[in-house]
């Protein structure tokens, strides 16, 4: 279970390298956060580990189960769960329906469209918004949410889904800061009670730094660093996050040994 | 309707019901219960369609289709009929045109000091555009005789009607203040209107005019079919005497002017948004008006004689006071439920043939489903009436089909679209959460667009009714059979029993309309 990435490299159709020679292995149960500036490929990495893109070199196992060039089965991606940066949820649907979507992976089809003209476990996901704190807002319309509580709705989705590995990307960067962190603590807490793997990407360093026990950095499609929160030195940050024109120097001290940046978890021999 | 599961125990006690669940039920019997003797009404009877005796009719009618009619002296009338098509669209757009700008200014509540209400203007608008466009054909025909005069009368009174009233809404619509600081410092409401509004607004009434020219050219292909000229009375010829040949030909015309019309509209939008010369639009109408008035040769001078006057006044006397026996008003009841009957089927088919082939399964499906809905759209209502009735027999039921046949193709190309602007992401959510493509699309993209969906099939509905009252004119039942023949044995005073009741069933129907889109909003 977790995942095991082995020199994995992706290039867009267009050509662009986005991720160069990844090698992370993650546990099952363990809980990572990604950090890195903009266009570093944390997305990317999501959305490889959620099967919407596979790897165009090396190879990747997710969930005990190989990616490669064949579609991934509706039953791996059942067990994925994504939070997503705006959740993707139609204005107009309830927010019962939105959350029970979560498991449309898993329900037959007479199940999920029964379910549309009267909803087929409302407990279910009353219980999972009790667990973001929004059972009061069970049968309201998605559009009637504030953003943050819309952002809430989008985990109790993927909290109902139970999914073996959760994956967020930027979950909290529309949130202010009090909520972004009391969101990120929620994340956690139930990725650790379910036994979910969960890899979270964050603007946020600090929230990073506090609410994971490991942290990898990612720079230019490369893991420049992968080690205990506590680890991470001040100086491997600015580098991390050091402008793209001085790059290559500033880069220079974190990788001074290229082959293996990783230096506490050092996964790939 | 209550869940009967056991609550979990870290829940509050309450069990849980879903509080729109009474609501859903209570619409769907509501629903069903209006729908059973509607689908009665309407004939509903698909059997019909696979009998022997009708398939046989349409095989023969079919194999007829091929090749089509193609000789020189054919082709030439087509050509000229197709020109008359044209003409008559262009010059009763016009004379719409003259009509509503006065009554959009009489009726319009823009620039005015205090809030009017016209009753009279309304009622004159509700009027003219309550009755289907092919109804003042067929009377003017009578007034006038055969011929395209009667159907660019017909084009302009309804037209008339309807620009006037949304002429009127635009007005409204933009920004008031300017006109309001031009009447503060003494300015008349003509001149209020034309510095204070006409700018903010001149170019959606011109493009909502365009639009409407479209819409006209669809309408003067039908106008044949009573007499008023043009490729319909071609057509209602071809047909009469079953020349599947001919009536091939007549149908590929028609395709070609629709998408002619199309293209030409969608022209004409791109010159107003990318801000063409005012000049240069006008000279183009004025150019294209001229050119139709010549072509239609019709003599003005003669319909406008006091001798015409007259007749024109005596023939609409005759309607006054209408039919109000029992017997009779029983018949045209039974004649108003046959017509919504006919809507409301011919509708709902059409929505669930126009979902199916809008439905987004990739290139290989939609360049053929494409094509189809173009077809489908193409061709007129009371032409696929003309088919219906030999596939499955006059009577309501070919109407409904015809009906559905032809606003599939409206409602199918509008629904594609709109599933095409609704956002990708909440469906590619789904997926990748292990959703099914269906699922996804139910739960994701259908949740996006339903609302759209549903209004767009509530406006056809509304034109759907207006339709369905002419149908009959073709033998598909209805308000428009019942009209049809009173008219031919000068039954007039039945005839404006029928014509009111036409005219009560169109504002019953917009009026439900407009409600469900509130209830539904």
């Amino acid at each position: 279970m977790g995942f095991q990435l082995e020199g994995v490299g992706l290039a867009h159709p267009g050509g662009a390298q986005v991720l160069h020679d990844i090698c992370l292995h993650v546990r099952q149960g363990e809980q990572v956060a990604l950090i890195g500036p903009s266009g570093a490929g944390k997305t990317t990495l999501l959305n490889l580990l959620a099967t919407a893109l596979a790897p165009s070199s090396g190879s990747a196992t997710v969930l005990d189960q190989p990616l490669g060039r064949a579609t991934p089965t509706r039953a791996l991606r059942a067990r994925i769960g994504m939070v997503h940066q705006a959740p993707p949820l139609p204005p107009r649907q309830r927010v019962v329906t939105a959350v029970l979507a979560g498991r449309l992976g898993r329900w037959p089809a007479w199940k999920a469209l029964a379910s549309l003209l009267y909803p087929l476990d409302m407990a279910g996901a009353r219980d999972a918004l009790a667990r973001v704190q929004l059972q009061d807002k069970l049968f309201a319309r998605c559009d009637q949410l504030s953003g943050g509580q819309l952002q809430r709705v989008g985990v109790a989705r993927v909290l109902y889904q139970e999914p073996a590995l959760l994956l967020a990307d930027e979950p909290v960067s529309a949130l202010d800061p009090t909520l972004a962190q009391a969101s990120v603590a929620l994340l956690v807490q139930q990725a650790q009670r379910s036994g979910a793997t969960l890899v979270a990407s964050l603007h946020a360093v600090d929230l990073a730094l506090a609410a994971f026990p490991r942290v990898v950095g990612l720079r230019g499609g490369r893991i420049a660093f992968d080690l205990p929160a506590e680890q991470v030195s001040p100086a491997q940050l600015q580098a991390l996050y050091a402008q793209a024109a001085t790059a290559p120097q500033a880069a220079a001290p974190a990788a001074a040994a290229p082959a293996s940046p990783s230096t506490g978890y050092g996964a790939c021999g | 309707m209550r869940l009967t599961r056991p609550a979990p125990a870290t829940a509050p006690p309450a069990r849980l019901r879903d509080p729109a669940a009474r609501g859903r039920v209570t619409a769907l019997l509501a629903a069903a219960c209006l729908l059973w003797p509607l689908l009665q009404a309407a004939g509903w009877n698909p059997a019909a369609l696979l009998a022997a005796d009708n398939l046989r009719v349409v095989g023969g009618f079919a194999r007829q289709f091929l090749p089509p009619a193609s000789d020189g002296a054919f082709l030439a009338l087509l050509w000229q009929a197709a020109l008359q098509t044209l003409a008559m669209a262009t010059a009763g757009l016009a004379l719409a045109c003259v009509l509503a700008l006065p009554l959009a200014y009489w009726v319009s509540g823009a620039a005015r000091e205090r809030v009017a209400l016209n009753p009279l203007a309304r009622a004159l608008l509700t009027l003219l555009r309550g009755v289907p466009e092919l109804v003042w054909a067929l009377l003017f025909v009578r007034v006038f005789g055969l011929g395209p005069a009667a159907g660019v009368l017909a084009l302009g009174l309804t037209y008339g009607g309807m620009l006037a009233k949304v002429y009127a809404e635009i007005l409204e619509s933009v920004d008031a203040a300017p006109a309001r600081a031009l009447r503060l410092a003494g300015a008349s409401r003509p001149a209020a209107l034309l510095y204070g509004l006409l700018p903010q607004a001149a170019r959606e009434l011109a493009s909502y005019t365009v639009y409407r020219w479209e819409c006209a050219l669809r309408a003067s292909v039908v106008m044949g079919f009573v007499g008023a000229g043009g490729l319909g009375q071609l057509m209602d010829q071809s047909m009469k005497m079953l020349n599947g040949g001919e009536a091939c030909t007549i149908v590929l015309a028609f395709v070609l002017l629709v998408l002619l019309a199309d293209a030409l509209s969608a022209v004409l939008q791109r010159a107003l948004a990318a801000g063409w010369r005012s000049a240069c639009l006008a000279a183009a109408a004025a150019g294209a008006l001229g050119a139709s008035l010549a072509l239609l040769e019709i003599d003005w001078a003669a319909l406008l004689q006091p001798s015409a006057l007259r007749a024109m006044v005596e023939f609409a006397a005759g309607f006054a006071p209408p039919d109000t026996s029992a017997s009779w008003l029983a018949q045209v009841a039974r004649g108003m439920w046959e017509t919504l009957a006919i809507s409301v089927l011919g509708t709902l088919l059409a929505a669930l043939l126009g979902l199916a082939l809008a439905l987004p399964l990739g290139r290989l499906w939609r360049v053929p489903a494409d094509l189809l809905l173009n077809l489908l759209r193409a061709v007129p209502e009371l032409v696929w009436a003309t088919f219906t009735a030999l596939a499955v027999g006059l009577g309501p039921f070919a109407g409904a089909l015809a009906l559905a046949l032809h606003t599939a193709g409206v409602l199918g190309r509008l629904y594609a679209q709109a599933l095409r602007n609704a956002p990708p992401a909440p469906a590619h959510a789904l997926r990748l959460a292990g959703s099914g493509r269906a699922l996804a699309f139910v739960y994701g993209t259908l949740a996006l667009a339903a609302r759209q969906l549903l209004a767009y099939t509530l406006y056809r509905w509304e034109m759907n009714i207006r339709m369905a009252a002419v149908l009959g004119f073709v033998g598909a039942g209805g308000l428009g059979q019942l009209l049809y023949v009173q008219l031919s044995l000068f039954g007039h005073a039945r005839a404006g029993t029928v014509i009111a009741a036409m005219l009560l069933l169109c504002v019953l129907v917009d009026w439900a309309s407009a409600w469900l889109r509130r209830r539904m909003g």
